[in-house]
């Protein structure tokens, strides 16, 4: 699913020509061979599995434009993704927004249902990658109009990466907990007069769970040695049609890993005044669900087992 | 919203029966450590494992396999997973090992560590 950011810079960028300013992540477990990739907040990660992100809860200012002043935007949304076929799954996500102009009265709505789907195309677990492809729908006049939500559908097909560098040399034994994710895609909205976009970014992560369960057991306390440092970087750039000029946003944060589920947090730090004034917050939760409920996810709805799976023979005594 | 955390609360706390993944906690050697030749290598997980669709291999510098063939867990503790190894010579050792906790999810890893005179 695209992040609620670029949720919103669409929103936004449609909104402004309606006269209304506006302005969101993904889990159970993404694997590829040692690695564990956390869902990432405002940028998705590569993984088809089943996932459930609730709440996701971001605080941000959007800059003024003709006719419409600074305007806070609080949205609260959830996603929720299914593993259908190996490697392949639906994924679901609406957010609750509630705008609050400096001028103005307040108002509030659900954003656009987003539907879509990801395949995992290439793994290579020795080499901690990952490659998939997906497309999102963001059907278009499910959302509400008082808070600008399009009348027109927009598709993104998004190319998706990992990347761990668990397979650096040992010679660098503290780079190993580095990884990259990220995603390139195209945004076609259905009505002529709005721009494509170019949707892109990735999340530079250390984690510390690789630290010290593959590369050296520092003693590092709790809950330190569960957490993974991060900086994302969520980017549309319009193409065409007076689409305006490069938007997004820097957000540094953490994740912390529990038994059950992820807490993240990160700033919101826009990269240029067309996209916001001020630096805004995200906090998410992701329930693993793959752990709470083993029986019902965790596997996928038809095709067999999954990569969570357990090996249908065992291990044979060395 | 107050309504939607107390609901999320309530769904991890009654969670509180499950299973979950399990994770490498921390090991005899530790991970990344130098240390006397062992005679086991051990390994605390976050969760109960399967012994028959659980595995621990230790090779040398070389690839070469080293460990016995005895892998077993600790009578008292399905967490812990424990493998012998004969009189290691100073080197480089990798650890891979791959578990199957009781929830049936698959996990692995691996970790070095050193062996000094």
């Amino acid at each position: 699913m695209k992040s609620f950011i670029h949720r919103g810079l669409i929103a936004a960028s449609a909104a402004s020509l309606c006269g209304i300013i506006i302005p969101r992540a993904a889990l159970a477990h993404g694997f590829e061979g040692d690695r564990f990739f956390p869902p990432t907040i405002q940028t998705d990660d590569p993984f088809a599995v089943d996932e459930l992100s609730l709440p996701t809860v971001q605080l941000f200012q959007n800059p003024s434009s003709p006719g419409v002043s600074k305007t806070r935007e609080i949205d609260l949304g959830g996603e929720f993704d299914k593993e259908i076929f190996p490697g392949f799954d639906l994924e679901f996500s609406d957010a609750y927004t509630t705008l609050n102009p400096k001028v103005g009265g307040a108002t509030d709505g659900f954003q656009n249902f987003s539907l879509g789907f990801k395949d995992e195309l290439i793994q290579s677990p020795d080499h901690e990658f990952i490659f998939s492809f997906g497309t999102d729908w963001d059907i278009g006049g499910t959302g509400g109009k008082s808070i600008g939500e399009d009348s027109f559908s927009t598709f993104t097909p998004t190319f998706f990466f990992g990347k761990g560098f668990g397979d650096l040399p040992d010679s660098v034994p503290m780079l190993k907990p580095f990884a990259i994710t990220g995603l390139v895609g195209e945004a076609f909205p259905t009505e002529a007069s709005n721009s494509n976009a170019l949707e892109w970014g990735f999340a530079l992560e250390y984690s510390l769970i690789y630290l010290e369960q593959n590369v050296k057991d520092t003693g590092m306390p709790e809950p330190f040695r569960h957490m993974v440092p991060l900086v994302e970087f969520a980017m549309e750039t319009p193409e065409n049609r007076d689409g305006g000029p490069t938007t997004g946003t820097i957000n540094p944060g953490v994740l912390y890993e529990s038994r059950y589920f992820q807490l993240g947090a990160e700033a919101v730090i826009p990269v240029n005044s067309h996209t916001g004034p001020n630096v805004g917050f995200i906090v998410n939760v992701n329930i693993f669900i793959d752990d709470i409920w083993p029986k019902v996810f965790g596997h996928p709805l038809f095709g067999g087992g999954s990569g969570n799976a357990a090996p249908s023979e065992p291990v044979s005594a060395k | 919203m107050k309504k939607l955390i107390i609901a999320l609360f309530c769904t991890l706390a009654g969670a509180s029966a499950a299973s979950a993944h399990a994770f490498l906690d921390h090991a005899d050697p530790k991970v990344g450590s130098s240390v006397k030749a062992p005679t086991e290598i051990k390994i605390w997980f976050t969760e109960g494992v399967i012994l028959p669709f659980s595995e621990i291999k230790v090779t040398d510098s070389s690839g070469k396999e080293v460990q016995k063939a005895d892998k077993h867990l600790d009578p008292a503790h399905n967490d812990i997973l424990i493998v012998s190894v004969p009189a290691l010579p100073p080197g480089k050792y990798k650890v891979a090992w791959s578990v199957v906790a009781v929830d049936t999810h698959h996990t692995q890893g691996f970790f070095p560590f050193q062996v000094v005179p």
